[in-house]
Formats: C-alpha cells, structure tokens, sequence
C-alpha cells in the first residue's frame, strides 16, 4: 500500500527522462512497458535504484524477509531436453539419481521452515509417489511450509496422469502442498522458447495454471530467467503479463529475476555472468513495473551475496532463505551449515540498513533480528500518524494489527499503533502513549455486509478475516450483549474472492471502506459497528491504541512519544496531501478521503477511555485466550491475498 | 543533515567531519550514492572510466612485521620463504611488458637481510631496461627498512630513488591511520605519522603516490573518517596523491581470522567508496578494487563515485595467500567496464589516457 507521500524525497536526477516516470510512480499510475524500456536503458542507476527503493519502503517499510528453508530436487531425470539445463539427466545416464521420500526426509533439518520441492520429470514415476513426497514432508514436518512442484511439472502430470490441471493441485494441496514455487516460466516469449525450450510449456499455460493454483487458495511465486538471448522488450511484456494475471487473482506472493548461470550451456562462455548493473537494473524495473505485487526476490544464490545486498536498497525486500544447508553430519555442538547460512543472511540484511525478518509461508513475521522497531498499520486511517513520522535511530515494520500484537508480546516491537483487543491483552507490558483511531459516531471502515438484520442472525455463518481481534470482538459483543444473538464466526481463507454463502460477512480497512461505497454482491444489508456501538452506548469506539513497551528507558519513551506527537501534529493539517493518493488508489474521492479521516478522534481523551473501560468488562474470557494465543505459530494465515 | 551537504557537493565546498561520520553511519546508500555521483561528475565529467594495464608482483615474502592481518609473509629462515634476484625480477617484468603491461606495483616483504643496493638496482634496470614499463615500486614500510638498513634519512632513500628514476610510490601499508587500530593490527609497522611522513617527503620531491585503506577489522566508524581527514589534510599540504583506494580485509589463513572471521558486506564497500568520494574533495580519482570486491561489486562501485577500475593485475600473491583469487585480464576488464555503462579508457600509473574503448551501442 503506497500510502507514504514522496513529495518529501528529492532525486537529483541525471538522466531527466526518468522525470516523468518518476511523477507517474507518486501519483500512483501504472508504468507502460515503454516507460519500462526508459528506465532499462537509463545511465542514471542511481536514480531508478531510488525511485525502486521508495516504493519498496512504502510497501514494507524496512523489513527484508527470509525464511530457513531448503531445497529437495527430488530427481533430476527428465524427458525434456532443454538447452538452458545444467541439471537434467537421461535415465542410465552415471549423474542420474532419483531420491525415495526417506532418502528426502533424511536430508530435511528440523527447524526449517519451508521445503521447496522441484525436480527433473522421469517417464515411470507413478502419480502416488509424487503424493507421497508431499505428504510425507508434511507429515514430520507440519510447521513447514511444503512448496512444490513449478507449472512444468504440474502440466506433466495433468498430460501423464490424465486429469485436469485443477484435479491435480487439489490432491497435491490435499496432501499439504501450500504453495507452488514460480520455476518454469523463463521469459514469455514464443521466440525464446522455440530457440531454447521448445518442450517446455509456454506462457498461456504457466499463467493458466498458476491462476487456477490462486482460485483454490494456493499463493504462489512467479520468476523470469534473464541474461541468455531474450530482448529487454520481451523482459518486459513478461513483467505485463503477470501483472495482468495479478489483477485477476492476486495470488502471486512474490516476483524472482533469475541470473542466467552460463555454466555448460553453450548458450553463452561459461564466465559471461549477467553483470551487476543488469542485475540491480531488473530488480529495480520490476519494483517499479510489478505495482501489485507484495515482494520481489533478490535471490543471491544466482546474484551472489554481493548484488543481492546491495539489492536491499534498489527495491528487493525479499532475501528467499538459507536455501542449501543440506542436512549433513557435524560434531555434536558444532555449528549447523543452516544456522551460518543464517547468520550470514541476517548481517547482509542489516548491513543494508534493513530489519531481519524470519517469515513463515505468507509472509507473516515471526522473528525481527533487530532492535529499536515500530510497528506500521498499512490502513488509510492510520496515514495521518504515519505520514510524517521518522523517529532517530528506528526501523519501521509494516504489519497488520494482529501480528503486531503478537511480536509485541515477544518483545520485539518498541512502540506501535496497536489494535485495541492486543493493547488490552498486553496492558502489563505496554504502556499508553495517549494517541489512538476512535470513531465518534461511525467509522465506515468496519462493516457487517448481511442477508439478516440483527436479531436474525442466531446460528448463522459470519465470514471474518483474521486482520484484527478488535472489530471481531465488536461484533460478538454486539451480537451477544445488545442483541443475544449466537453466531458461528468463520475465517474466510481468500478475502472478499471467498464468500461461499455466508450469511454476513465482516470486512474491516481499505477492502470496508470501497465495499461500503460500492456494495457488496450477495448482501443488502451493511452495518456500520462504530454506529451501532454509539447508538448502545452513546460513546465514541476506540480501535486501537498507540502504546510503548514499558520497559524502554525513560528517555527513549519521550523520544517515542514527541515524535508520535509531532508527526500527527504535521499530519493532521491536511487529510488530502498525505491520503488523497492512497484514497484514489482504492477508489476514494479527495473529499470523501478528508471526510473519513476527519470523522477520527487521534488523541485519547476521558470519553475514549471511558469507552475503553466499558469495552473492556465485556472482554474477560476472550482477552484471556488472546493472551494464550500470543505465541508466535507459523503458517496462521493471516495475509489476504487480494491487495 | 542530507540537504546541507548536498548543498556544500554542489558549491564544491568542504563537508565536516561530523558530516562524514553521519553519511557513514545514517544516511540512506542511495542518498550517499546519489551524492558521490554528483561529486564524481562534478569533478570527472568524462563519462569513461579509467583502468591500467599492471601487474603486482613480489620480489621477496620475508617479512618481519607481523601483521595479523596478512597470510602472504615468511619469517627468515621459514619453510616457503623467497627473495628473487634482481635479473629474475628483471625476467619477470620484460615478460610482463611483452603482455602489454605498463605499471609494475612492486612490493616485499619487509625484508632486513636485502641492502639498499638491490633497492636501487631494481629500479635503474627497470628503467634502462624495460622502457614500457613504469616502476611503481615500494610501500613506506619498505622505504622505512631502507633507511635502516643504508643508515640514510628517509628524505635521501626517497632522493636515491627518485634519481634512480622512480616516479610513482604505492599507497599500500595505510591500513586505517588510526594509531589505537594500527597497535593492535600491525604494531612493528609503525605510527600513522610514519606513514604520513613518507609520503609527506616523496610528495615533496615530487613522487605521486596513491593513498590506501583496509578497514573491516577492528575500526569504528570514527576511525574511517580520521582516517580520510587526515589524508585530505595531507592532500591540501602536498597535492601529491594521485588516487585513493580503500579495500576490505580479507581474512582467509591470517590470523585476525579469529577475531574476524568474515569479509565486510558489499553494502559497506559501497558505502565506504561513495563516502571517500564525498569526503576526498581534494582528490582527483577515486578506484574502485574489482579484484578485492569482486567483479560484480567492483562494477556496480562505478555508479557510487569511483571512476577508476584500478589494474589488469596479471600478477598477484597477496590476496591469493588468503585464499581470495579474482582474476581478469584486458579484454574482460574493458567488457565489466562496458556492462557498467561507461567508456574504458586505459591509463599509466599518472593516470594518462593511453585508449578509450567506446562501449558497443548494445552494451547496456
């Protein structure tokens, strides 16, 4: 979400053609592949490395991710021939291997969060084997994440086994494949792939069957292999073409440049590497070209550890993992391949001025290997805090407000704007800082979409998204004290693309704030929860809360709280500046912007707390389990996969 | 903080040491990157950049100085130990010359057992000899050594050499000009003031020399930035340097490895390089170190302020005893220096335009 306004951030740029792209990039416009091909044939590295790196914070603040993961190629005997494979060999061949789902186990260390499965594709392996790789993965290791099989492989089974592609990711999910990794796509172009791949899907099936994987929950990863004989033209017709396929399902996680590694190829002298300005150069492009997509990958296992570092700053926030560390024999106390690989990953993060975040599959932090975060909400009604903010010495962490609660409660975040059921959960160890988002007599942004009116919904199904405990336990509270009414909450795994004949459906944030201009398709009724609980109560709702560890020293506390002031003080003086664009960007008007953020109250006054009080006597039993819960599991889904 | 030092880039005038120390520490890369680049056009608006044709040989891996920071040297006496013979070295240079090298970076070993005389004569045979080939001979602590061993103030060893027709002196042996650094890396190697005094008296004389830095050992960033104030102080004395080169330690079989088992990140070169060029106002080049950085950090240090890809080094010993080896030659140094986007002019050790090899349009 690009609610951060440039305007503060001067480029001196010397190539002045990036000018006008640079305009489109703040004011939210798409980029055209001719801009695209602009910025690939620019001088001025430095300038689109900037440009890249702006959006790049504004989407994850200075977050890097990665994940412990490993890579298990199952085989490497294959029927295709293609001339860019090092890897592949023919059956009988002395390299030929293939791996029994024991041998694979045997290799897979006990911490790793992500198994990511590929392999050649051999005639005579029988579909249940694939299954049992999965399932066998998934079943000694549950916490990690089991990401398998490119659209090639997939296509070949559909061909092999005879059933259709959807058949074939549902069993696979079944079996506890999550997610699908983005190999086999190389670089859309009818001409690259005769020349190099001529047995090799092309792009209408990968992106066909990476949007079906997306209609059945399965996020996946895209890439795109540069570097060999494709033009920089059709570099950028592939970042179109799954851009486009973002707008329609949204299920891409991330976007990885591949390096083409000359090796034995023949394609290219095995020392002609991509050279580190092309490298750094399409990290950038993509950044800039890929507006819907959460992530790009600097993957450094091509890169080299070198560019992917330095990639940090040119618009990758993605670091993939640790990647090999094959789990081999070591001394007893000595220390693994895997947690050096850590190690190494976590001081190139920092040293690019960067928070180490260890992620689980979606995305979701459950380590930050840093100190001194604040925690940032990517809503529209959080802008005017945020909009100003910098504070001395902190990195920002974009998170939504549950996950926010749950690092807080390890620890592991200074200060943030907390979501009012985690703030009420942790109040021992958080301390108020006088600042919040209260409505006073609605909000707009935390809607009931219904088939029934209030009194009608005893025993009928209410789809939630697990973004926030608060407008859940608004809900229930409405529900249950005003009305006596019991309902069934249940998750909705794909947003508002997963409705499945709910009778009502709660939507909270930006997704809210447009369904309620527009309606939601399937509901008449929509409920404003600020107003019901102002018509009850005739008090203001507050939904979250500014508040600090109360650990922090004195010093840093008033540090923390001065800047908050400050920012919202700056912040507050005009709505539009610092929101209009993230309003348009989901359909807002400048003035229904200004509205919706002039209807908060951002400082915690006696009604506030008042209504917080009286909130909070409901909460007993629940802010009890939310104090269990407040461990950190991997694999919660909490990431809406529309953005 | 950022906008005033961008202002003092543009007006050409002098940034602080607080200033430094903040664009070291806090400023984002690219806003450090955006600034270098700006001071490097300012001063070096051709857009080409410069590389030489050398080679790095050692006549001698006898050394009594001890620097935990080094894998190349032998103790007299020591298993592996060599000095070659000035007619070896001669050999070793005319084959060089016939692969088109121009600058011969000569350096020991700090070696007590070899007189002033073999200094000399290695020298006035280049000269004679190999008329291709400039010397560039010795770091200060060999010259220190010399004057030890010849019993002459260190003004008459740099006057002997100078009239036995050396020009050029490396800047090597710098380490980081921080004394409290320098007794704990390297404390038989002498005093900052010593090295500064070297090349304080051969600017004088009228030698050009390069100035140097190894940090990713034990410095602060404090440290850096007393080091390159007091190297543009110099350089505002004497006018003497030709160009700077900072590198990371590499610490591969030294033994520092203990304390410091691991290379600097690419974003601390980047940084450092982008810095040196904000910082070194006085300065007319600035190199990036492909071969200690690697190729692909190397070339992307062209767009953070450096505009010299340093040498061809087709020979070299240090770095390959801590097993670092990053080797090129010509032709590929011209093509890292193409994919980078600039032209490649090649340069003598004075860095005088030799051939500019225009990029090939496709070249991106």
């Amino acid at each position: 979400m690009f609610h951060k306004a440039y305007e503060a951030m001067t480029i001196a740029f010397r190539d002045s053609a990036l000018l006008p792209i640079w305009e489109k990039v703040q004011g939210g416009t798409r980029l055209s592949p001719d801009d695209g091909l602009v910025l690939y044939r620019t001088h001025d590295i430095i300038s689109l490395g900037r440009m890249a790196h702006a959006v790049q914070k504004s989407r994850s603040g200075d977050a890097v991710y990665f994940v412990l993961n490993q890579k298990i190629e199952h085989t490497n005997v294959c029927v295709l021939s293609c001339k860019f494979c090092d890897f592949a060999a023919k059956k009988g061949d002395p390299r030929a291997y293939e791996m029994t789902s024991a041998e694979i186990l045997a290799r897979l260390s006990p911490e790793i969060k992500e198994v990511h499965v590929t392999g050649g594709m051999p005639a005579d392996w029988p579909w249940e084997r694939y299954l049992d790789i999965v399932e066998t993965i998934h079943r000694h290791l549950p916490d990690a994440d089991v990401k398998a099989f490119t659209a090639v492989e997939i296509d070949f089974f559909s061909k092999k086994f005879r059933m259709p592609i959807e058949e074939i990711l549902q069993q696979l999910n079944a079996a506890g494949m999550r997610t699908m990794p983005g190999g086999g796509a190389e670089v859309f172009s009818e001409r690259v792939r005769r020349e190099l791949f001529p047995q090799k899907i092309g792009a209408d099936a990968w992106l066909a069957i990476h949007k079906t994987a997306h209609r059945l929950g399965i996020p996946t990863n895209s890439t795109m292999l540069y570097g060999h004989i494709e033009t920089i033209e059709e570099r950028l017709i592939h970042m179109t073409k799954l851009r486009e396929a973002q707008d329609d399902t949204g299920g891409f996680l991330t976007f990885i440049p591949l390096a083409f590694q000359p090796g034995e190829t023949g394609i290219k002298p095995r020392h002609m590497f991509t050279s580190a300005v092309d490298d750094l150069r399409t990290i950038a492009v993509s950044r800039l070209m890929l507006d819907n997509f959460p992530h790009i990958k600097a993957y450094w296992v091509m890169l080299t550890e070198e560019v992917a570092s330095v990639a940090l700053n040119f618009g990758a926030d993605d670091m993939d993992g640790t990647v090999g560390g094959e789990k081999i024999a070591h001394d007893a106390g000595a220390v693994s391949p895997m947690a050096l690989k850590k190690d190494q990953i976590i001081r190139i993060i920092r040293d690019a001025g960067k928070i180490p975040v260890e992620r689980d599959v979606y995305y979701n932090p459950l380590t930050l290997h840093a100190d001194h975060v604040v925690g940032k909400i990517p809503y529209l009604n959080s802008i005017p805090f945020y909009a100003h903010l910098s504070i001395p010495d902190t990195k920002f962490l974009h998170a939504v407000p549950r996950r926010m609660g749950m690092l807080s409660a390890k620890g592991m975040m200074d200060a943030g704007l907390f979501s009012l059921m985690d703030y009420l959960s942790q109040e021992e160890r958080l301390e108020p800082m006088g600042f919040c988002i209260a409505s006073r007599d609605q909000v707009k942004s935390v809607m009931l979409f219904s088939n029934e009116g209030w009194c009608d919904l005893e025993g009928k199904r209410i789809g939630i998204i697990n973004d926030t405990a608060t407008s859940v336990q608004l809900l229930r509270t409405l529900l249950d004290k005003r009305y006596g009414v019991q309902a069934t909450f249940e998750r909705m795994h794909g947003g508002v693309n997963d409705l499945r004949g709910y009778d009502a459906v709660l939507l909270i944030g930006d997704e809210a704030l447009l369904r309620n201009k527009y309606g939601l398709r399937g509901y008449e009724l929509v409920f404003d929860l600020a107003a019901e609980w102002y018509n009850w109560q005739k008090l203001p709702f507050v939904f979250a809360v500014w508040a600090m560890q109360r650990e922090l020293t004195a010093e840093r506390k008033a540090l923390l709280r001065s800047s908050v002031e400050a920012a919202l003080d700056a912040g507050e003086t005009d709505f539009v500046a610092i929101a209009g664009a993230h309003g348009r960007r989901i359909g807002l008007t400048d003035a229904e912007t200004h509205e919706y953020l002039a209807g908060f109250s951002y400082r915690l006054g006696e009604r506030e707390w008042q209504s917080i009080r009286l909130f909070r006597e409901f909460q007993h039993s629940e802010l009890a389990r939310l104090r269990d819960s407040n461990v950190l599991s991997p694999n919660t889904r909490t990431l809406n996969p529309k953005p | 903080m950022l906008a005033s030092i961008q202002t003092k880039v543009r007006e050409s005038r002098r940034i602080s040491r607080e200033e430094g120390l903040w664009l070291l520490s806090n400023a984002e890369l690219l806003d450090l990157a955006g600034l270098a680049n700006e001071a490097r056009f300012l001063r070096n608006p051709e857009p080409h950049v410069t590389f030489v044709i050398d080679t790095n040989p050692n006549y001698s891996n006898i050394c009594t100085v001890d620097c935990i920071f080094c894998a190349f040297y032998r103790h007299p006496g020591e298993e592996g130990e060599y000095t070659h013979s000035v007619d070896d070295m001669i050999a070793n240079f005319k084959d060089a010359a016939s692969r088109g090298v121009t600058t011969v970076l000569l350096q020991g070993g700090v070696n007590p057992h070899l007189p002033f005389e073999y200094y000399l004569e290695l020298v006035e045979r280049t000269v004679k000899e190999v008329p291709g080939v400039q010397p560039h001979f010795f770091s200060t602590s060999e010259i220190l050594m010399m004057a030890e061993v010849s019993g002459f103030p260190v003004d008459g060893v740099l006057q002997r050499l100078w009239e036995a027709g050396m020009r050029t002196i490396p800047g090597g042996g710098a380490e980081i000009l921080s004394d409290g650094v320098k007794r704990k890396i390297s404390s038989k190697k002498g005093t900052s003031a010593d090295w500064l005094n070297v090349m304080r008296l051969a600017h004088k004389i009228g030698f050009k020399t390069t100035a140097t830095m190894m940090y990713g050992h034990l410095e602060t960033d404090e440290d850096i930035i007393e080091h390159l104030d007091v190297i543009r102080n110099l350089q505002g004395e004497s006018g003497g340097f030709t160009a700077f080169i900072p590198w990371s330690f590499k610490p591969g079989n030294t033994p520092l490895e203990k304390i410091i088992p691991r290379y600097a990140t690419s974003t601390r070169y980047l940084r450092i390089i982008a810095l040196s060029r904000v910082y070194l106002d006085n300065f007319q080049h600035i190199q990036a170190s492909w071969f200690s950085e690697g190729k692909k950090v190397g070339q992307i240090a062209l767009h953070f302020g450096a505009d010299d890809f340093g040498g061809t080094l087709q020979e070299e010993n240090v770095h390959a005893a801590a097993n670092f080896v990053n080797t090129t030659n010509t032709e590929e140094c011209i093509r890292l220096i193409h994919e980078s986007g600039f032209a490649a002019a090649q340069r003598t050790t004075l860095y005088e335009i030799l051939a500019v090899h225009e990029a090939p349009v496709e070249a991106a």
